[in-house]
């Protein structure tokens, strides 16, 4: 479980989150959704401990993130698949995570299978990796310490057709075994195939939050989205 | 839950260990590191003598002092300049913890290196001897031994303190070798400017510390330089580095 209550971020006077609440259910998988610039990084960081909210608070399992004792056990991020050190193996990454939650490293082995990476990619250095490749190994570390949150930050990008379809069904499997999944997106069509809810941001307001069935009621959830985004929007009026 | 549940710190010192030594950049970095040590006492050994185990220990250690420094600065501001401080704190969001375990293995290495600088000696000593015809000698001072070895863990944690000082590895580098040129420039301003080297200047305030003879007045001056280029930078820094909000 995830929430977040009411919570403002302000940099240097301008609002970048403005009383943002919602909650990510066990179970389920939540788009978050919202045109760039909307905040959808600047919550996420907040939630995982390395922002402080200006006013307001984010919970993982009922307790900010800094009081977990091992977050990696309680909720895997993927928060930027580009920050990585160019480098370090691919292997040597998740080699560092297992030690960091103390887990052998036959589970690095189980975590590049899963996420479909070779033997020979993961000991390749992440610098000469693809975006696509990034976000697989940052999925991984995310997974390693087979956690019931998961916080990722536009996962997709970069991921070819294959690459996303095989993210719907993991995504799909862990909400299925009781995983609470936060999933952001700038991408409509991409969070609409995977998600069982979706909350809508624009300007760091929450502009609309329910299930798809709720949100797309008698028209598309695009016409939706574009509406409740329009004040946002960046072309000429 | 209790604190049992937390990283052991000694996981986080293995894993930041781990780190000095896991990418290509680092293994070169220690690999010139030790050949320039190397290199220094060799060619002091072979071409300007004297065949004093003292003295080309105390070679191997400029290498050392001017080198380790940067490896403290690259290793504090690489999760920086890498990002990878994204995925560190929120495996452990308590990042003093963190800081500490990236500190205690650099300084760690510069004794270490010490160490090895003596051991590189030894048989130096013995081939400069051999070669240029005169009798080594043997002698070692404890006090120098252990001066010098104090100096080079007090210029990495200068190396570290100007790190998390600035974040930033290319700033902290320049400041961190252009400062004994702005120093001799103070230097030659007159009385004032030597005496505020010597109060000041970490370098000429821990030459009676190098030299294993400090006096009342050396200590004095050494705690002078100490707190303004380590204890107030690294506060500073250690502070910055816990209320940053990682992007």
């Amino acid at each position: 479980m995830i929430e977040f209550h009411r919570v403002t971020k302000t940099y240097n006077g301008a609002k970048a989150l403005d009383e943002v609440s919602f909650a990510v259910p066990p179970g389920t998988v939540t788009g978050f959704l919202g045109p760039n610039g909307a905040g959808k990084s600047t919550a996420m960081r907040i939630l995982a401990g390395l922002c402080r909210p200006t006013s307001g608070s984010a919970t993982v399992l009922g307790r900010p993130y800094a009081e977990l004792e091992r977050p990696g056990y309680d909720v895997g991020t993927l928060l930027d698949a580009g920050a990585q050190h160019p480098g370090r193996s691919g292997r040597e990454v998740l080699t560092l995570g297992a030690m960091m939650l103390g887990l052998p490293r036959s589970r690095v082995d189980e975590v590049l299978e899963l996420v479909g990476l070779t033997g020979k990619e993961g000991r390749r250095a992440v610098g000469g990796y693809s975006l696509g490749m990034r976000q697989r190994l940052g999925i991984g570390h995310a997974l390693l310490g087979q956690p019931r949150a998961l916080v990722l930050d536009e996962p997709a990008n970069g991921l070819d057709p294959q690459g996303i379809q095989w993210m719907r069904g993991l995504l799909r499997g862990l909400a299925g075994s009781g995983c609470a999944v936060l999933l952001s997106s700038h991408l409509l069509y991409e969070v609409e195939q995977v998600a069982d809810r979706l909350v809508m941001i624009g300007g760091g307001r929450v502009l609309a939050q329910g299930t798809l069935a709720e949100l797309g009621r008698g028209r598309s959830l695009e016409q939706t989205f574009l509406e409740l985004t329009s004040h946002t929007d960046r072309s000429p009026a | 839950m209790t604190t049992e549940r937390r990283i052991p710190f000694s996981t986080l010192l293995r894993v930041e260990t781990r780190k000095l030594l896991d990418t290509r950049t680092s293994m070169i970095m220690t690999g010139i590191l030790a050949a320039v040590a190397l290199a220094l006492v060799a060619g002091r050994g072979l071409f300007a003598g004297p065949a004093d185990l003292n003295t080309l220990a105390n070679t191997a250690g400029i290498a050392m002092g001017v080198l380790l420094p940067v490896l403290g600065i690259l290793t504090v501001t690489g999760e920086w300049s890498h990002r990878t401080a994204l995925t560190t704190f929120t495996l452990e969001p308590r990042r003093g913890r963190v800081l500490a375990a990236k500190c205690l293995p650099v300084l760690g290495a510069a004794v270490l290196a010490c160490l090895a600088a003596l051991l590189v000696a030894v048989p130096m000593t013995a081939v400069s001897a051999a070669v240029r015809g005169v009798e080594a000698t043997w002698g070692l001072d404890p006090a120098r031994l252990l001066g010098w070895t104090a100096v080079a863990v007090l210029s990495t944690a200068e190396g570290l303190a100007m790190g998390m000082l600035l974040l930033n590895a290319p700033a902290a580098i320049v400041i961190y070798l252009v400062r004994p040129m702005l120093w001799g420039f103070v230097t030659q301003l007159g009385p004032v400017g030597g005496t505020l080297a010597e109060w000041l200047d970490l370098n000429t305030a821990s030459n009676a510390l190098m030299d294993g003879n400090m006096g009342g007045g050396d200590a004095v001056r050494l705690a002078a330089s100490v707190a303004v280029w380590v204890v107030i930078p690294m506060a500073v820094g250690v502070l910055r580095v816990l209320r940053r909000d990682v992007q």
